[in-house]
């Protein structure tokens, strides 16, 4: 047998480098680092950065087949489902385009009426479609990713919503795709204001639910909320757009052992298995447009922002289920914003002017709990 | 050189390409968007505690920990979480890696399932101690399956070192 045909060769006697253990040490040291540095410090997004960077041709490798798999799955799909689905677009269309037509008329309306009670004018909030990509496959959290990021003008913080409510907000952009953190994930805290009582306060995602659900914290076990109440972003964290559906209101526990009640919630977003989606600009993010009235009341009439009263507003949310008809979708979700910052204009006016500095989905929590104790003052008083 | 008659077999030296190749190709399949699922086995783990086991002067704790960032920022983990398990996995297989080759690849597949067990506790642990959710009893398949793989990736990985140094008409491989 000629020489270098064998595996086993004798390991060098000297020249062996540090030993395996003092390895392990230094890597553990340099992991732990990594992890308190991103936890905490928020040190480490150039690297994250970097590597991600460096990754995209690999992972846009490995979306490759499983795209395929689900394009060639949806090519064999039955006909009877595909024209079942057809009508049940039509059907949303139709009913869209009604809504549609009334929102035209009632936005004139409401610029007008507007302008005699001398409110600000409402902004329409941009948004720009995105594919999910994919659901991370980390099982710790609830986060997708999507195929829009820097290079599209993604920004950290904007809230991702599908066509029947709030999914997430961007929590990392990476220079190609970004991070979506689902409003289910145990992290994730969306300030809301129930549209039958006005009450605001603060859902957090409960992941540990079935499928994943949401929960109302820090509710008095004797506050007026019923099974089935409508959820929407109240607009007082300065990052959501008012109005956008969030969740309804599931299961309610009342216990005497607690003087709080444990209200669960169903997002009415399709957290689970969204594939488009629309990321909106963070409310915050658009002072610009609003500083011009010019600006802001042209974007006013496009906004179909309308006099519609809060339950008219809960009724167009369940009529769009049409998962295709995204851009469609907007004019309703839009219409409900109106609704609720006609409603509470002293909380829009007080909003702060760039609170949307930080990404994290800490900054709304802070802020709405503050404003909650003085809404049930209000409510008990008939 | 002491072998065990009958089953273990000369080996022909590992081709570094083919090494870093499979170990690229086992982050694409880890990186395989199948959605969110805890049982799912780890192929980076296991190819990364098999070269380990096979060439621990070629691959060691520092391919480990770059693979384990690799599979972080894909998952948007905690930066650092897969790095840590990755690299005690790869200890873990350099210091047990004289006394597995002595077994039959049937046997090994036991030996190596307390490694893998060990690196989801350690994801588990720092993921609970960083505020996560528990993923459900599920996650205890995943080391199993891993396990289960071992002498699968055992045949896959050393067939290139096991074909005939000079082929001839009778072994053409």
């Amino acid at each position: 047998m000629s020489l270098g045909t064998l595996d086993r060769s004798t390991p060098p006697l000297f020249n062996q480098g540090p030993s395996a253990l003092s390895k392990l040490i230094f890597f553990s040291a340099l992991a732990l680092f990594l992890m308190v540095a991103d936890a905490r410090f928020n040190v480490v997004r150039p690297i994250r950065l970097a590597i991600g960077t460096v990754l995209y041709p690999v992972q846009w490798l490995a979306l490759k087949p499983v795209q395929a798999v689900a394009e060639g799955g949806r090519y064999l799909e039955e006909l009877q489902l595909a024209q079942r689905k057809e009508a049940e677009a039509r059907r949303a269309l139709a009913l869209q385009s009604e809504r549609a037509g009334q929102a035209d008329v009632l936005a004139s309306e409401n610029a007008r009426l507007r302008a005699l009670l001398e409110l600000r004018q409402t902004t329409s909030t941009p948004g720009r479609a995105a594919e999910v990509l994919y659901d991370s496959a980390d099982p710790y959290t609830r986060k997708v990713v999507i195929d829009q990021g820097v290079a599209q003008g993604v920004v950290a913080g904007s809230p991702v919503i599908d066509p029947s409510g709030v999914v997430g907000q961007v929590t990392l952009v990476q220079p190609f795709t970004s991070e979506v953190t689902l409003v289910i994930d145990r992290d994730q805290a969306i300030p809301v204001q129930n549209m039958r009582t006005g009450a605001r306060s603060v859902a957090f995602g409960d992941a540990n639910a079935h499928g994943g659900g949401l929960e109302l914290r820090f509710m008095a076990a004797n506050s007026d909320v019923q099974e089935g109440d409508l959820l929407a972003t109240s607009g007082v964290d300065g990052v959501y757009p008012a109005g956008l559906p969030v969740a309804r209101i599931e299961r309610i526990e009342r216990r005497a052992d607690s003087g709080f009640a444990r209200i669960y919630c169903q997002p009415l977003g399709d957290v689970n298995a969204a594939r488009y989606v629309l990321v909106l600009t963070p409310v915050g993010g658009q002072g610009s447009a609003a500083a011009h009235p010019a600006a802001a009341s042209a974007s006013a009439a496009a906004a179909a922002s309308a006099a519609t009263t809060p339950k008219a507003a809960a009724t167009v949310v369940p009529g769009a289920p049409a998962p295709s008809a995204t851009t469609a979708a907007v004019a309703p979700a839009a219409a409900a914003s109106g609704a609720v910052a006609k409603r509470t204009p002293p909380a829009r006016a007080t909003r702060p002017a760039n609170p949307v500095a930080s990404p994290t989905p800490a900054v709304p929590a802070p802020s709405a709990p503050a404003a909650r104790p003085r809404t049930p003052e209000r409510r008990a008083t008939p | 050189m002491i072998m065990r008659p009958g089953q273990q077999q000369l080996l022909l030296p590992v081709s570094p390409i083919f090494m870093w190749a499979s170990l690229v190709m086992a982050l694409l399949l880890a990186m395989l968007p199948l959605g969110r699922a805890a049982w799912m086995p780890d192929v980076l783990a296991l190819v990364i505690v098999f070269w380990s086991v096979h060439q621990p002067m070629r691959v060691g704790m520092g391919a480990a920990f770059f693979f384990g960032l690799c599979m972080d920022v894909h998952q948007s983990a905690l930066l650092g979480q897969h790095a840590l398990s990755y690299t005690t996995l790869s200890f873990l297989a350099i210091m047990m890696h004289r006394r597995l080759t002595w077994y039959s690849v049937l046997l090994q597949a036991p030996q190596v399932l307390p490694l893998f067990l060990l690196s989801h506790v350690i994801e588990l642990a720092i993921r609970m101690v960083g505020g996560g959710i528990l993923p459900g009893w599920t996650m205890l398949v995943a080391p199993a399956l891993e396990a289960a793989l071992w002498p699968l990736a055992s045949v896959l990985l050393l067939a290139p070192q096991r074909r005939t140094p000079d082929p001839d008409a009778n072994r053409p491989l």
